[in-house]
């Protein structure tokens, strides 16, 4: 009866505070159009500028974004040059190394599908340098945070975005491999345990001093990664690229990210759109989703090795792996599941079955999930791995 | 009593000793054996013509046995009385005046009172000297206590005469003394009626002579009084109790009210009909029964506000015994600020709004605390899963002082420490106090106390903590001048504050605080003019002061900037006369006007915009300084309120009613529910009061001898400058908060049917509202134009709306109660499209408020069982037994997209998505 009572306290308070959440299927809704995306940084500095355009499309559709080729760019000086942008890859633009004047203000002309599009002018605000990447352990995590300050106290707003770069293994270490119809020892180059994996940050990150008497930021949270991640099963390292925002630039991010990454409570706000500073000049009642601004990147990567991490911490692997015993005389069948599972099945052969030490009598196997790191990430370390 | 027949024989005499002293004999014969005085008299009168005079009760012991043939009267009445302890005189005109134990002497003086002979002049002269004679400050109310008995009103004289006269007095519930506010006093015969005051005062003017008034009051049994009213007079009418355990409910024919009162859009309810409504927690819920009447609406779920006839939330003024409660909520919204042990019934006045209230553009809500028991100690606890109570009231001083005192708290923490990880580091709690004392003075004069404390308190799992408080104190001299004039002078504080801090990282680390602080001054007479008209004049005034925020470092290493937005101060002040006139039975009309004046005081720094321009920090000109105490803009205008019914028969009734309001205090929120933590902000140059009006018409019957109230009404509403917000507009510390908000217009109409019945084993009530609210924002002025300026639909416009409130009662301990509601979903806003930008899926919204979230669904059932009914024993004890959301439907609370690993998908929240179980012990002692 006790027991009973606490479940229904669990779910009443577990839906009164974080509320019961649903998947939830919005009916067949069709946009009234297709508007144009543009992403991207013009960057100041020695970097590339990378712009992407895209085409909004329906939400029932997929893959969701429509990249749009074909188009000139171009970041223009106000009252002077232009630097064109070539087509990298689809939807993808490049110029490299602009080194802007700092004391100039800078727009982008887009002309693609038919129509003119013009950012507004914009000054170039500098980025301070990140002061440090930290980290915290809690319980809940490994919680890694950023550092920064401007001495002139005139950055104020910021945003990150970050590439995230792990070692792990596979969860069963494979030291043999078959070979032109043979099971044999794997050489160094052949091993399958050890990989790198990546990935880019998907959620937006941003912070602001507007509100400190200094242009400080202190331990800002960038990302937690929860004590079960493989993440963390042997070293971590993170790429942190730090960009200065203006207050309407702050605001057009801090938007989409209510809008896009609330969490559901009772009190969110509702969401609205805020537009951007890029104007359709053929249409000009045409919404255009982005904002550009004009900044220099500022980047800092850490290391960290789980030697710092408490004991306890252990990925979660897949629980459907499991280590299979094929024999060349299966005991039931009499079968050869050594010929018929791992030479010509898919299992991947771990080790030998040998009960004396000296007649091997099958092979200890398991799929390719869970004993070929490839699956999930590359053999090679990347270049800046140390 | 005795004085009072004493007095009447006095009367009596006065009036026959000018006639003539003329004298015939008659002779009669009698046989009376063991006859009764009635027999006996009935008897002598029809055979002589003679008129008796006496008190019956007097004589009811007296058994006459007499015999005689061809007597004078003096020698029958002389055997019939002799040995005994009864007198007798007969006067000249044939008139006999039984007494007993003393002689009435007919033999007075000619000039004893001055008078000169001669019927007519003596008539007149006879009842001016009267009320000399009759000295009614030594006089006793006289209480009326029962049903059957007649009592008599002023000053009695033999002949009634012409015209009306006024009675005055005191409704009272009979076992604790205390006022009985809001019944009804019906006069049968004239079909005109009254409704006791708050203080259970009421005063009426009739025809003299002999009247029946019914009495009706809230949870009080259904009752009359016989009268007569021989001139101005008060009555203390005291009401029983309903007490449901009777067997058999009396349907009387007296209830009227619905049919009968003046105003349209009122509803009025007891605390026994809110606690049978069952509620999440099993904890009576003011604000969830509210939310069940027709025009009312809210969000959602755990939602602080509800939201009449298309007003916003934060245009329902919220009073508890005239205390203006701004956050009527605890425990996100989970729980009323009312203690149901305390409050005695409440009143929602949607459309016809009296001209003493004001300030706010939809609706009253008039919550009412019960007085304390002014004759014993009496007291109430409940236990619930996640509240407590405890109510004490008793005399101070019997019968003239009373305090009534109840707390609340939670300890709702140890549940949250159940939790997973995840939210163990939550933290909510609440309590609340409420002091109320009375006293009375003497009749004419009364003082009332009242107070309130709330606090609420709660950290979701971050480092962020939350808190808000509610702090009221008021008190109220009620006098009675005469007769006809009633006045209740009061003056009170209200203060609503919350503060956010946060601790864990230094740097950052900050206290937020806001409060907002009104003093009010209010004077109401009520002037009983004569029978046609009641007037209602006063005044009120309002200073409010706001701290719209002050944020602070929280630590000495933090390098929060102090950010301190200036204190606004504005006085708010009406003058209003309102007069009810009964043009003729059947049609009568509540007219009133109330001239509001508001004024945004100094010292303030004011920022002026380009003319014609959006208000937009591109668009600032300069500042202006005011010093302290300047007038720096003043709004002011009159507003109408107007209703009238015109009588359809005895049980139906047409009524119509207009009004306008003004708003000059704005709750800015851009979330959907109204959170704890929004902030309150006075009109000031930059920022226009709220203007309103109404217009509604409603048709009344009521059916099966007034036991089934039935009600349509339908209305329409205009809104003007109500506030909207551009997007991503920033509400917090913001020095510019015209930058932020944009002033749209508002159009609201419906229909709500309403059938209630009051009494009988089953009640309960149903009621269907079909309404609309919408709002647009098309003055190009303000800069964006939402939905390019055409109409949306309002957060809570939700077209259909039904709700049931069953309740059964099988035996005298035990009944069930049924709720069932169900409303078109509320407005939302949903992507149209989606894309890629900043690494993930991102959605680009639609035009506002588009589409609609799934219906809501709901139906809650609970049971009572009572202890046993025992009168005499220590405590009296209660279950409440029930399951919240009976049907476990997963109502949508809201949705919202959120990409997770570069993916966005759509959910939905539901609160209280499960059936949820609760139970609730009480004890009265």
């Amino acid at each position: 009866m006790i027991e009973n009572k606490y479940i229904w306290f669990f779910i009443l308070l577990g839906c009164v505070i974080t509320g019961c959440r649903k998947p939830y299927t919005p009916p067949a809704i069709v946009a009234p159009g297709s508007y144009l995306v543009v992403e991207g940084v013009i960057n100041s500095g020695a970097d590339s500028t990378i712009i992407t355009l895209s085409k909004t499309v329906n939400l029932s559709q997929n893959p969701s974004s429509a990249l749009v080729s074909g188009a000139q760019v171009h970041v223009e000086a106000e009252g002077g040059a232009s630097y064109p942008l070539a087509e990298f890859n689809t939807g993808r633009y490049v110029a490299v190394s602009l080194n802007l004047d700092n004391s100039k203000k800078y727009r982008l002309h887009i002309k693609a599908i038919g129509n003119e599009y013009v950012s507004d002018y914009v000054a170039v605000k500098p980025t301070p340098p990140i002061d440090s990447i930290g980290y915290k352990i809690t319980s809940k995590g490994l919680q890694i945070n950023s550092n920064t300050h401007d001495p002139s106290n005139n950055t104020r707003y910021y945003r990150w975005a970050y590439e995230e770069t792990w070692r792990f293994h596979s969860q069963f270490n494979s030291g043999l491999i078959v070979r032109d119809g043979k099971i044999v020892y794997r050489n160094n180059d052949e091993m399958i345990y050890y990989c790198y994996a990546g990935d880019r940050s998907s959620n937006i990150v941003l912070a602001s001093s507007a509100k400190l008497r200094q242009d400080v930021i202190s331990d800002n949270p960038i990302i937690l990664i929860p004590p079960t991640s493989e993440k963390l099963e042997i070293r971590y390292s993170i790429l942190l690229k730090q960009y200065a925002l203006t207050k309407e630039e702050y605001a057009f991010w801090e938007n989409m990210r209510k809008n896009t990454e609330q969490l559901g409570s009772i009190f969110d706000p509702q969401p609205s759109e805020i537009n951007g500073n890029i104007h359709n000049v053929t249409n000009p009642a045409e919404p255009v989703i982005g904002y550009v601004s004009v900044t220099n990147v500022q980047t800092k990567r850490i290391f960290i090795s789980n030697s710092v991490f408490p004991y306890e911490w252990r990925p979660e692997y897949n629980g459907s792996c499991q280590i299979d015993s094929a024999f060349f005389t299966n005991l039931h069948t009499g079968s050869n599941d050594v010929e018929n599972r791992i030479i010509e099945g898919t299992l991947i052969p771990i080790s030998t079955i040998s009960p004396d030490g000296f007649h091997i009598i099958g092979y200890t196997a398991s799929s390719v999930e869970c004993t070929d790191c490839r699956v999930r990430g590359r053999i090679e370390a990347p270049v800046f791995w140390k | 009593m005795k004085k009072i027949y004493f007095l009447s024989f006095c009367f009596l005499i006065l009036l026959k000793v000018g006639y003539s002293q003329q004298t015939t004999v008659q002779t009669i014969s009698v046989n009376f054996q063991q006859a009764t005085i009635e027999q006996f008299v009935t008897e002598l009168e029809a055979k002589t013509g003679y008129h008796f005079y006496y008190e019956p009760a007097k004589f009811d012991s007296l058994k006459i046995t007499v015999q005689l043939d061809n007597k004078s009267m003096e020698t029958v009445l002389d055997a019939a009385f002799k040995n005994t302890a009864f007198h007798y005189a007969i006067s000249t005109n044939h008139e006999v005046f039984l007494t007993k134990g003393r002689e009435i002497q007919l033999s007075l003086a000619a000039g004893f009172f001055g008078i000169k002979t001669g019927a007519e002049t003596q008539k007149n002269n006879v009842v001016t000297q009267v009320k000399e004679f009759a000295d009614t400050k030594d006089k006793v109310v006289p209480e009326a206590t029962t049903e059957n008995k007649l009592y008599e009103i002023g000053t009695k004289t033999n002949t009634i005469g012409a015209g009306n006269a006024t009675l005055s007095g005191y409704v009272r519930d009979g076992k604790s003394g205390e006022a009985v506010v809001g019944a009804s006093i019906y006069v049968t015969n004239t079909k005109t009626g009254v409704a006791s005051d708050q203080f259970g005062y009421f005063t009426l003017s009739l025809p003299k002579g002999r009247q029946i008034l019914s009495v009706r009051g809230l949870g009080m049994r259904d009752t009359r009084r016989q009268i007569v009213l021989y001139s101005d007079g008060k009555m203390i009418i005291e009401m029983k109790e309903q007490v449901t355990s009777l067997k058999e409910v009396k349907i009387s024919a007296e209830k009227v009210a619905n049919v009968r009162n003046v105003q349209l859009g009122v509803n009025r309810l007891d605390i026994k009909s809110i606690k049978q409504v069952p509620t999440v927690f099993g904890e009576a819920d003011v604000l969830r029964v509210v939310l069940t009447l027709p025009g009312v609406q809210s969000v959602g779920e755990a939602t602080t506000g509800f939201n009449v006839r298309g007003g916003s939330a934060d245009q329902n003024l919220i009073l508890m015994n005239d205390a203006t409660i701004y956050n009527p909520s605890h425990f996100f919204g989970f729980f009323s600020s009312f203690n149901p042990d305390i409050v005695k019934d409440i009143e929602l006045y949607k459309s016809s709004i009296p001209e003493k209230f004001g300030g706010r553009l939809s609706s009253v809500l008039d919550v009412t605390n019960r007085e304390g028991n002014k004759k014993k100690f009496t007291g109430s606890a409940g236990i619930g899963l996640i509240t407590s109570r405890l109510n004490v009231e008793g005399p101070i001083f019997k019968d003239r002082t009373s305090f009534s005192f109840g707390g609340r708290t939670t300890y709702s923490d140890w549940l949250l420490k159940l939790l997973p990880e995840a939210y163990k580091h939550s933290q909510a709690s609440f309590y609340d106090l409420n002091l109320d004392i009375s006293h009375q003075i003497d009749d004419k004069n009364n003082i009332y106390v009242s107070t309130y404390l709330s606090k609420d308190k709660f950290k979701l799992n971050s480092d962020t903590s939350y808190g808000y408080s509610n702090r009221n104190a008021n008190i109220k001299w009620k006098h009675n001048f005469n007769d006809k004039l009633f006045s209740v002078i009061g003056a009170g504080i209200d203060r609503y504050q919350y503060n956010i801090a946060s601790f864990d990282n230094p740097v950052n680390a900050y206290k937020l605080n806001f409060d907002i602080n009104q003093t009010n001054f209010k004077a109401d007479f009520t002037y009983y003019l004569n029978r046609k008209n009641t007037v209602n004049f006063g005044l009120s005034s309002i200073f409010y002061k706001l701290h719209p925020g002050n944020y602070q470092p929280n630590n000495p290493k933090s390098l929060v900037a102090p950010d301190v937005i200036p204190t606004q101060r504005a006085l708010e002040s009406a003058l209003y006369v309102g007069d009810k006139y009964d043009f003729t039975e059947d049609f009568s009309v509540s007219g009133g006007v109330r001239y509001s004046l508001y004024s945004f005081l100094g010292p303030q720094t004011v920022y002026n915009y380009a003319p014609n321009l959006p208000k937009t920090s591109s668009n600032l000109l300069d500042s202006t300084n005011y010093s302290s105490g300047k007038f720096i803009k003043t709004y002011s205008g009159p507003e109408i309120r107007l209703s009238g019914r015109y009588q359809l028969g005895d049980n139906t009734s047409l009524k119509g009613g207009y009004n306008t309001l003004r708003q000059y205090i704005h709750l800015l929120s851009n979330t959907t529910a109204i959170a704890p933590t929004d902030v309150w902000q006075l009109s000031d140059p930059n920022i226009k009061p709220q203007y309103g009006d109404q217009v509604s018409l409603g048709i009344y019957r009521n059916l099966k001898s007034n036991t089934i109230e039935t009600s349509v009404e339908v209305y329409y509403k205009r809104l003007r400058d109500y506030l909207d917000y551009r997007s991503g507009a920033n509400l917090v510390l913001n020095h510019h908060i015209e930058n932020d908000v944009l002033a749209t217009q508002g159009k609201a109409y419906g229909i709500e049917f309403l059938i209630k019945k009051t009494t009988g084993k089953a009640n309960g009530w149903i009621s269907y509202t079909y309404s609309r609210t919408f709002l647009r924002q098309t003055d190009p002025n303000e800069g964006e134009l939402i939905n390019s300026g055409l109409y949306y639909p309002a957060n809570f416009d939700k077209p259909h709306d039904f709700n049931f409130i069953g309740n059964y009662r099988f035996s005298h301990r035990f009944s069930i109660s049924l709720n069932v509601t169900y409303s078109t979903g509320r407005p939302i806003t949903l992507p149209v499209a989606k894309y890629e930008y900043g690494g993930s899926e991102r959605v680009y919204y639609s035009d506002r408020n588009q589409y609609r979230i799934p219906d809501y669904f709901r139906s809650d059932f609970s049971m009572n069982i009572e202890g046993n009914h025992k009168v005499h024993q220590l405590t009296h004890n209660s279950f409440t037994i029930g399951v919240y959301n009976l049907t476990g439907r997963q109502n949508a609370y809201s949705t919202y997209f959120t990409e997770q690993s570069g993916v966005i998908s759509g959910y939905k929240l539901s609160i209280f998505a499960k059936p949820i179980p609760f139970i609730n012990y009480n004890i009265r002692f």
